[in-house]
């Protein structure tokens, strides 16, 4: 937690002593802590998460801190986990939110539920859950987060990739930072993908064009029958029993493509508007 | 620990959502019409008396990251599903969900839940099917059951109110842990109409028994750790890799759990795919000599590691341990990944017992028939739990 700190808005906490860490129950009147504070690092994240602790490990889980917070017979629990970078915070968030429910302007993402909240900010993903499950929460989860979110210092920027995507046809609630398999191909370690009406988009980065160039090469192994496009720096398209027609290119760095594309629509228009939207 | 416990309650408790995409429960139909074998290379077997014809390789969706392995299994034909509330936080349901909103009149889903008693049961169900689109569950399971106690009058009152409420077709219970007295015990209640178990050529023999009965009593038997804890996982640095890690290798032990024809269906997990390609065609193949000598192969690398059972160390502890309980807990966190389960179990041992330490014995008194390294798998033990 290197990089939290409590800034102006909360000097009313720092009065109260050095219990008042982050995260802290004091951020909104009425709530109080019950129990000790949590802190949780990679090697025990099982202990507290057990059945998902995985999806946090995957995103490069760091450290968790965290209270429980009650108010009458309600109770928040409250945890803040630090990320090793703002992408890999935003990628937890996206593989945290419900896609069907709109999302509230904080951080780079914010989400308030009924019985959930979450957002992610800078390196941190912070989440609430309350109790009772029968109850609706939003208004004190709501002040939670709005809280929480003054508190946490970074970026609110969303990671250059999500503003990528060509909007036309695009479901702006599905892109994921996918941390593993994307798209199911074992060979692209991490990727943006997004849904579109005519099919799915992807984005890939890699640490040098020569690695991307090299990746392309394993692309167009695995395919198979490929033909050359003239998208971006390179690029083909070719087809495959899962991933349907489908486009890849090369831009620097950047994979793109789009996969299980329908047979109404240019695979290569397709690729290079993509890769137009692509510095 | 209680806060603990119950931060996992309030994610498990999940979200109230609208459901998406809802298929009407009047149009349920068996997930699908054919019989084995099917000229697609799918094979199909009956689960248990339930009339559903399920594909011998189903797909267990714990792990999964990107759902289009998901979509494409299943319109590769796959179509047995597996998930749990708890699953990524009940984010595993979501994703579930929408990855087979087209299809779900023709695929089995199964989901689970944890809960102890009747009312949290019925809640975890309704986020459940609000979290996968759906009105019904095909299966639903009692989550992670290891002692007969567990199956409480309470918990199946709660499937038989969800039965005839039409949210769930079946009821299930899953277990990784105490098959000998849990799988009996499920089978006598008469209730059960599946039984998700850890099934793998590693376990103890009786096993087959185990399975073979339930199975004569009409209850489907869906195995799951059918890989042993991570066969995939065979490090490049192990100097059995050559061997175990090529092509192939890691299908055998699917394979041996096919060939056990009272097993109705697998969930192994899957993440990309090219391992739904590999387990598409293990379904048609058969367990032959070759993968014997790799079973025989991964036997070598775990080994001093893995307990099977056996109970030819019962007593020989001059301490006193239960070794091979402390050994099978290693293997549920070291094995399985499931630590939590193996920590558990840890715990059920008298504390006297749990403190007691092999290093104040000068030589240790378990000789261990299959090899089993007792004396570091239990420092092991120590290590992790204590």
């Amino acid at each position: 937690m290197k990089r939290l700190r409590l800034i102006a808005g909360c000097l009313w906490l720092a009065a109260s002593g050095p219990a008042a860490e982050f995260p802290s129950c004091g951020l909104v009147p009425g709530w109080i802590q019950k129990g000790p504070a949590r802190e949780f690092v990679s090697d025990n994240l099982y202990d507290y998460i057990n059945g998902n602790s995985e999806g946090y490990l995957i995103y490069g889980f760091q450290n968790m801190r965290g209270v429980t917070c009650v108010s009458g017979d309600r109770s928040i629990v409250f945890d803040v986990s630090e990320l090793p970078d703002s992408e890999s915070a935003y990628g937890l968030f996206t593989s945290n939110r419900d896609p069907r429910e709109p999302l509230e302007k904080a951080g780079m993402g914010a989400q308030v539920l009924g019985q959930r909240a979450i957002f992610a900010k800078g390196s941190y993903f912070v989440e609430f859950a309350a109790s009772p499950p029968d109850q609706d929460h939003r208004d004190a989860l709501r002040a939670f987060l709005l809280a929480a979110e003054k508190l946490v210092e970074g970026t609110t920027a969303l990671p250059d990739p999500v503003g990528w995507f060509p909007a036309e046809g695009l479901d702006h609630a599905s892109i994921r930072l996918v941390p593993q398999s994307v798209l199911g191909l074992s060979m692209l370690k991490r990727g943006y993908v997004a849904q579109y009406e005519f099919g799915r988009a992807v984005i890939i980065q890699e640490s040098s064009p020569e690695l991307a160039s090299a990746l392309m090469g394993r692309l167009r192994q695995r395919f198979g029958q490929t033909e050359a496009a003239s998208v971006a720096g390179e690029s083909f398209t070719g087809s495959d029993k899962y991933l349907g027609r489908l486009v890849f290119f090369r831009k620097g760095a950047f994979i793109g493509g789009f996969v299980n594309v329908g047979e109404g629509q240019d695979l290569v228009a397709s690729a290079a508007a993509l890769a137009a939207r692509i510095p | 620990m209680n806060e603990q416990s119950s931060r996992r309650r309030f994610l498990i408790a999940g979200l109230s959502l609208p459901a998406f995409g809802n298929v009407s429960s009047s149009s349920r139909q068996p997930a699908a019409a054919g019989s084995a074998p099917a000229a697609s290379g799918l094979r199909y077997r009956n689960l248990g008396k339930t009339g559903l014809k399920v594909t011998s390789v189903g797909f267990g969706c714990m792990i999964t990251s990107d759902p289009t392995v998901i979509e494409r299994a299943a319109d590769a034909g796959i179509n047995y599903f597996d998930t749990a509330r708890g699953y990524q936080g009940g984010n595993n349901e979501r994703m579930v969900g929408a990855a087979l909103k087209s299809k779900r009149k023709s695929v089995v889903v199964s989901s689970k839940s944890h809960a102890s008693g009747k009312e949290e049961a019925l809640r975890d169900l309704e986020t459940s099917l609000r979290e996968l689109g759906t009105d019904y569950l095909d299966i639903w399971h009692l989550h992670a059951k290891s002692r007969p106690e567990q199956l409480t009058e309470e918990l199946m009152e709660a499937q038989r109110v969800a039965k005839q409420q039409g949210k769930i077709r079946f009821a299930g219970v899953s277990t990784h842990a105490g098959h000998a007295e849990l799988i009996p015990a499920a089978v006598k209640t008469g209730h059960f109409d599946v039984i998700l178990t850890s099934y793998n050529f590693s376990m103890d023999p009786l096993m087959e028994k185990l399975i073979a009965d339930a199975r004569q009593a009409g209850v489907g038997i869906v195995a799951m750790k059918v890989m042993a804890g991570g066969f995939r996982k065979v490090r490049e640095a192990d100097p059995l890799h050559p061997k175990l890690g090529r092509e192939g290798a890691m299908l055998a032990m699917l394979k041996w759990v096919l060939k056990n024809s009272n097993v109705d269906t697998t969930i192994p997990s899957i993440t990309d795919l090219d391992q739904l390609d590999e387990n598409l065609r293990v379904m048609t193949e058969a367990f032959g000599a070759a993968d014997q000598k790799l079973l025989a192969g991964h036997l070598e690398r775990i080994r001093p590691l893995y307990c099977r059972m056996c109970g030819a160390c019962e007593g020989a502890c001059a301490r006193g341990l239960p070794v091979s309980d402390i050994i099978r807990y290693v293997s549920y966190a070291e094995g399985y990944g499931q630590y939590q389960l193996g920590r558990e179990g840890f715990l059920t041992i008298p504390a006297e017992l749990r403190q007691a330490s092999c290093a104040s014995c000068v030589k240790c008194a378990v000789r261990c028939p299959n090899g089993v390294q007792v004396g570091e798998r239990v420092a092991r033990a120590h290590e992790l739990f204590a």
